[in-house]
Parts: structure tokens; C-alpha cells; sequence
């Protein structure tokens, strides 16, 4: 609860012309929404350029938040999710000319960065390839772990949405590690339940 | 719902939430932020709701509801000038002896006789009469219209002439 008087606080400032206050929000918020963009996106540039445009966008309209709808680490989640949806709609109009060199690309991806070992890589590969409402839910419930009520605030969506979504999203990314054989769906009679 | 995460899976998202743990800006993110701080410091002003811009979505909206407007107007405009046109034109063509009564009615003759105060009334045919009698022509017609044709004396031979038994003679209008 302080913390979130404090951040409320910080937009105060922010709206009343304090930009210093911006510096104190990216202190405070910005290596959690580099974590959340990054789990998003397959660039790390990209999800920098992301978490840039989201401050940006917090410097422009600083009275769009309101904190009766939420903390502002929520809000900047979701300013930061429109960002990433706009991102790969754009993303959707380019065309790549050569299919092999797409493979090259990916092999050498960039994300490989973030993830230290062989198995991470895959597994960031394995969520990457999700549909994004799924991928976020994956990204903010069990990589950020941040409570389904707080998430439902970020998607803007019923609690019940949430879990289901989650759900659905776990069972999507189960099924396509086990296709890369990195997990053993014969072993676990839960997941049988999935199919 | 949520309970059902593999546990290979668990381990696996837990290994790469640690390498996302150690996911950190880099030099050129903080850099590119302290130079939106600093460029705005100088310009930024207390923020207030500025005009938006009109989006796309917006504009084909307001056109799409212009041109429905518009085709209601001119639909009611035709709407309203078709039947004067049409009254005209029917008006036209009405032959000369043309009546606004309905042809298919009843014609009923009722014998009646002034009451005591003054008033026409009905009597039964068959009583004997204590006064004046007259014929009062009564049509009805199948859409409901009653109207009193006409009012004439009953003269003596008409009297014994008078057809049905209760005194109403149904004719042809």
C-alpha cells in the first residue's frame, strides 16, 4: 500500500511537470517491465524500444492513469501491453523475402541473450510461438507471478478470464514441449486429463 | 483450473524466470530515458488533456452516420411527397358518380312514431297506431357505418305492405 502512495505520488509529480519523477518510476518499475517485454518479444531490442515508448507514453499523458483503477506498476503493464500487440500487428506487414534466412535469423536469435542455457532457449522458443493473449498470461501469472487480480487489472478482463486463459495457455505450451521432447507427457497422468 | 502445470514444466518456467531474473537495461535504455528525462524537464508542463487526434475508425464512423442521416432525410421527403402525389392522381381518376358509402350495406325500414316528448321512436309493427307513423330508413353497412338514410311518413298502404314480420323490410341501397 505505501509503495503504491508512493508511485501515486510519483505521478503527481510527474503531472505537475516533476519529469524526475519519470526517472524514479523507470528506476523503480523498469527492470520488471524489461522482464515482461522481454518474455514477450522475440528482440531484445525490440522489447527495449517497447519499455522506452511505454515511458514516453507515460510522460505524454500522465493524467490517463487513475489510481482507482489500479497500481501504477499495473497501469505501465498495460500501457506496455498495447505497445506489444501494436508491435506485432506492425510486425504482421513486413514479409520475410527468404525463408532460409528467416531459419539462419533464428537460430542466431537474440532472445538466445536472455535464455542461458540450450533448454531455456527452447523453452523461450516453445512460448514465444504461443498466441499472444495466451503468452501474456504465461508472462505476468507464472514468469512475473504476480496475483490473478493484478493480472486482471493489466488485461483488463474478468479474474474467471484469467484463470481460464492460464489454463489453456499452460496447456498449449505443455503440449508444444512435449513436441520438442523436452517434456514427457506419457510419465504424468494430470496432463492426460488435458487432452 | 490452474493447478494442473506439468512439472516438468514448473521446473522449466522457473529456470528461465531466473534467466529473465537476471534480464537488466541496458547502458543504452537508461541512457535513452535520462534523455527523455532531461529534454523534458526543460519543455514539460503541467499536463492536461490535449485534443486528440481524430482516428480513422472515428471519421468512417461519423461519415457512415452523415450519409444514414442523410438517406432518412431524403427517404422522408419521398416518403411524404408519394401519397399527395398518388391522392392527386387517384382523385383524377374517380369517375363522377363516384360515393365514398361502401356498395355492400343493408337498408332496414323501422316503423317509428313521435313519443310523448317529442322524440322519434321505434314501435312494433303489428301494435295499432296511436299516432303518425313514419318510415325511418336505417343503412348499415359491412364496415360498421350506421347511417339514417332517410325519414319518410308511412302512408296506409305501405303500412299492410310492410313485409318481414317485425316490421323491418331489408332492401338493396
Amino acid at each position: 500500500m505505501k509503495k503504491n502512495c508512493e508511485d501515486s505520488e510519483r505521478m503527481a509529480r510527474l503531472a505537475a511537470g516533476d519529469a524526475h519523477a519519470l526517472h524514479e518510476l523507470y528506476e523503480k518499475h523498469g527492470r520488471a517491465l524489461l522482464r515482461f517485454s522481454s518474455a514477450m518479444c522475440r528482440s531484445r531490442q525490440a522489447a527495449e524500444d517497447l519499455v522506452h515508448d511505454t515511458f514516453v507514453a507515460l510522460l505524454r499523458g500522465p493524467l490517463l492513469f487513475d489510481p482507482a483503477q489500479g497500481s501504477v506498476f499495473a497501469y505501465l503493464c498495460g500501457v506496455l501491453r498495447h505497445r506489444v500487440s501494436r508491435h506485432f500487428r506492425q510486425q504482421r506487414r513486413w514479409v520475410e523475402l527468404d525463408g532460409h534466412d528467416a531459419q539462419a535469423d533464428h537460430r542466431a536469435d537474440p532472445a538466445d541473450e536472455i535464455a542461458r542455457s540450450e533448454t531455456s532457449a527452447v523453452f523461450r522458443r516453445a512460448l514465444l510461438e504461443l498466441p499472444l493473449p495466451h503468452r501474456e498470461v504465461i508472462a505476468l501469472c507464472d514468469l512475473e507471478e504476480l496475483p490473478y487480480h493484478t493480472v486482471a487489472t493489466i488485461l483488463a478482463c474478468p479474474i474467471g478470464t484469467v484463470r481460464s486463459r492460464l489454463h489453456r495457455a499452460r496447456a498449449l505450451l505443455t503440449l508444444r514441449l512435449a513436441s520438442l521432447e523436452l517434456v514427457d507427457l506419457v510419465e504424468e497422468p494430470p496432463l492426460m486429463q488435458l487432452s | 483450473m490452474t493447478d494442473t502445470l506439468h512439472p516438468q514444466v514448473a521446473s522449466l518456467l522457473a529456470r528461465y524466470r531466473a534467466d529473465l531474473g537476471d534480464t537488466t537495461p541496458s547502458d543504452t535504455l537508461d541512457a535513452r530515458i535520462a534523455a527523455l528525462v532531461a529534454g523534458e524537464r526543460e519543455e514539460i508542463r503541467p499536463a492536461r488533456p490535449g485534443p486528440r487526434r481524430l482516428r480513422p475508425w472515428a471519421a468512417a464512423a461519423a461519415m457512415a452516420a452523415v450519409a444514414i442521416a442523410t438517406g432518412i432525410y431524403i427517404g422522408m421527403r419521398l416518403e411524404r411527397a408519394a401519397p399527395r402525389a398518388n391522392l392527386a392522381r387517384q382523385a383524377d381518376a374517380l369517375p363522377t358518380d363516384f360515393s365514398l358509402w361502401p356498395t355492400d350495406s343493408v337498408a332496414l325500414q323501422i316503423p317509428a312514431e313521435y313519443s310523448p316528448q317529442g322524440t322519434l321512436v321505434a314501435v312494433d309493427p303489428s301494435a295499432r297506431s296511436t299516432g303518425k307513423r313514419y318510415w325511418v330508413d336505417v343503412v348499415v353497412s359491412n364496415d360498421g357505418t350506421v347511417r339514417i338514410d332517410r325519414v319518410v311518413p308511412a302512408e296506409p298502404a305501405n303500412k299492410n305492405n310492410a313485409g318481414a314480420p317485425d316490421g323491418i323490410t331489408l332492401q338493396a341501397p
